[in-house]
């Protein structure tokens, strides 16, 4: 069957905004954690941003447009048979695509959330390293570590799947992804429905306000659900 | 059965309370040295950046000699053949590799005690803003020994 093509919007003006700011702050901090020195707290507010972002993320796969939301893509055995089988028919991700989607967000989730209880044992450490043991702070720094390298493993897979599709399926991903169109064979059953821009507006504000009150309570190490101690004392040079 | 018992008693002992005694005390010291160090690292790094408006020049100087002190006592006596396994307040996190490289260790405990040197003569000095870049470049040199000779936490 031949279809007339036509352009449709596959991912939604808030799910670009979110990808590339993923992935410049991921950059950038990836290359303050390595650096160190005084760029740790720069890589501390970077993973802050990555934080805000993901929780919308989070919020946007429940609330946002049809091609955003888990349920829409979550990569079940079925769908991942059916594609196998060549029978999948879909504009957004690919059940095997999803299946990356998911594990780069967990593992994300896995490094931003033990990054904010780490220590490095010389002047840095996460804004809830308070609520937590230094030994248990420890471990968490163990385990960023090892899902950072688990990050940069998937990274690497996620730029290699888009240069495989350029090169031997002459399809551009990254295109859609900042323009949010892509150009297909006109069929109704797969066009996604889209909802009105008012209410994707309305959602995208309160998924936006939600993350930056996470960010705030995390920034400010739990306020108000963790009990703040007294600030520091002024200095007073010791006697002895 | 009664040889057989005092056998493995003597041998717990001789474990627990002799064998590598002075390979233990040389970890716990330089355990306990670098702790110190980190103290001061958090001092100066509560004034100077945290909380530039508690700037004190007199605490931030005690502290950067502190750690210059330290970086200057001769560290490396602390490190003798062996000390990659042991418990000193802990369990050692000294990576066997330290012992192979010797080149790279001098050029990162030269560089370290390079750039604490200069610390301590800019935090004399009493401007906030070179006493942080140079406080940058010091906790530089902590983090990259450790990524080449320690063990990460596990
Ligand atoms: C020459 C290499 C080297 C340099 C430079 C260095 N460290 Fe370390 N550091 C180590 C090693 C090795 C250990 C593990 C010691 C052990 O467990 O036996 C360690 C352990 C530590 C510990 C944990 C101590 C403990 O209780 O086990 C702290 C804290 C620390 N370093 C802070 C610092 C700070 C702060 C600096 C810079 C001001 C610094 N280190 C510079 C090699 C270095
Ligand atoms: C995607 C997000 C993040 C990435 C890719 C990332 C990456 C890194 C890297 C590469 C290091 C150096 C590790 C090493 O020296 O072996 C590091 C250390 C550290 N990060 Fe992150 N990080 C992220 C999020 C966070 C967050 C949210 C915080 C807290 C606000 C944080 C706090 C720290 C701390 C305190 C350290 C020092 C601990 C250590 O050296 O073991 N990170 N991170």
């Amino acid at each position: 069957m031949n279809f007339p093509s036509i352009k449709i919007t596959v991912w939604d003006f808030p799910l670009r905004l979110f990808h590339w700011l993923l992935v410049l702050s991921v950059a950038f901090a990836i290359i303050s954690g390595e650096l160190g020195g005084n760029l740790m707290d720069w890589h501390e507010r970077a993973g802050l941003l990555i934080l805000g972002l993901l929780a919308f993320r989070l919020l946007w796969g429940f609330i946002g447009t049809a091609n955003a939301r888990f349920c829409s893509f979550f990569p079940t055995l079925n769908r991942l048979r059916a594609y196998l089988d060549g029978e999948w028919r879909g504009y957004g991700h690919n059940p095997l695509g999803a299946l990356s989607v998911i594990a780069l967000l967990v593992i994300l989730v896995g490094v931003t959330v033990t990054g904010l209880f780490a220590n490095d044992d010389i002047a840095s450490h996460g804004p809830l390293f308070d609520l937590v043991t230094k030994h248990t702070s420890d471990w968490m720094s163990g385990w960023h570590d090892r899902f950072y390298t688990m990050l940069l493993a998937l990274v690497i897979l996620h730029l290699l799947a888009i240069a495989w599709y350029a090169i031997f399926k002459k399809q551009n991903l990254v295109l859609p992804m900042l323009t949010g169109k892509k150009r297909v064979e006109h069929d109704e059953a797969a066009t996604p429905v889209m909802s009105s821009a008012w209410s994707v507006a309305l959602r995208f504000i309160l998924a936006g306000a939600i993350s930056v009150a996470v960010v705030w309570s995390v920034a400010n190490g739990g306020q108000p659900f963790v009990e703040q101690s007294a600030p520091p004392p002024a200095v007073v040079t010791p006697e002895w | 059965m009664k040889k057989f018992a005092l056998a493995i008693l003597c041998a717990a002992i001789s474990t627990s309370a002799f064998a590598g005694k002075e390979e233990d005390q040389q970890i716990k010291v330089r355990q306990s040295a670098y702790t110190f160090m980190a103290w001061n690292v958090g001092k100066i790094k509560a004034q100077v950046i945290d909380r530039p408006e508690a700037y004190d020049k007199n605490q931030v100087i005690a502290a950067a000699n502190a750690i210059a002190a330290v970086a200057n006592s001769g560290l490396s006596v602390l490190f003798g053949p062996g000390t990659d396994q042991g418990t000193g307040w802990k369990k050692t996190r000294l990576k066997p590799e330290f012992f192979k490289q010797p080149d790279e260790v001098r050029k990162l405990a030269t560089d370290f005690n390079r750039e604490a040197n200069e610390l301590a003569k800019v935090a004399q000095g009493g401007n906030v803003g070179d006493i942080k870049a140079q406080f940058g470049k010091l906790g530089e040199a902590c983090k990259a020994c450790h990524d080449k000779f320690r063990v990460k936490e596990d």
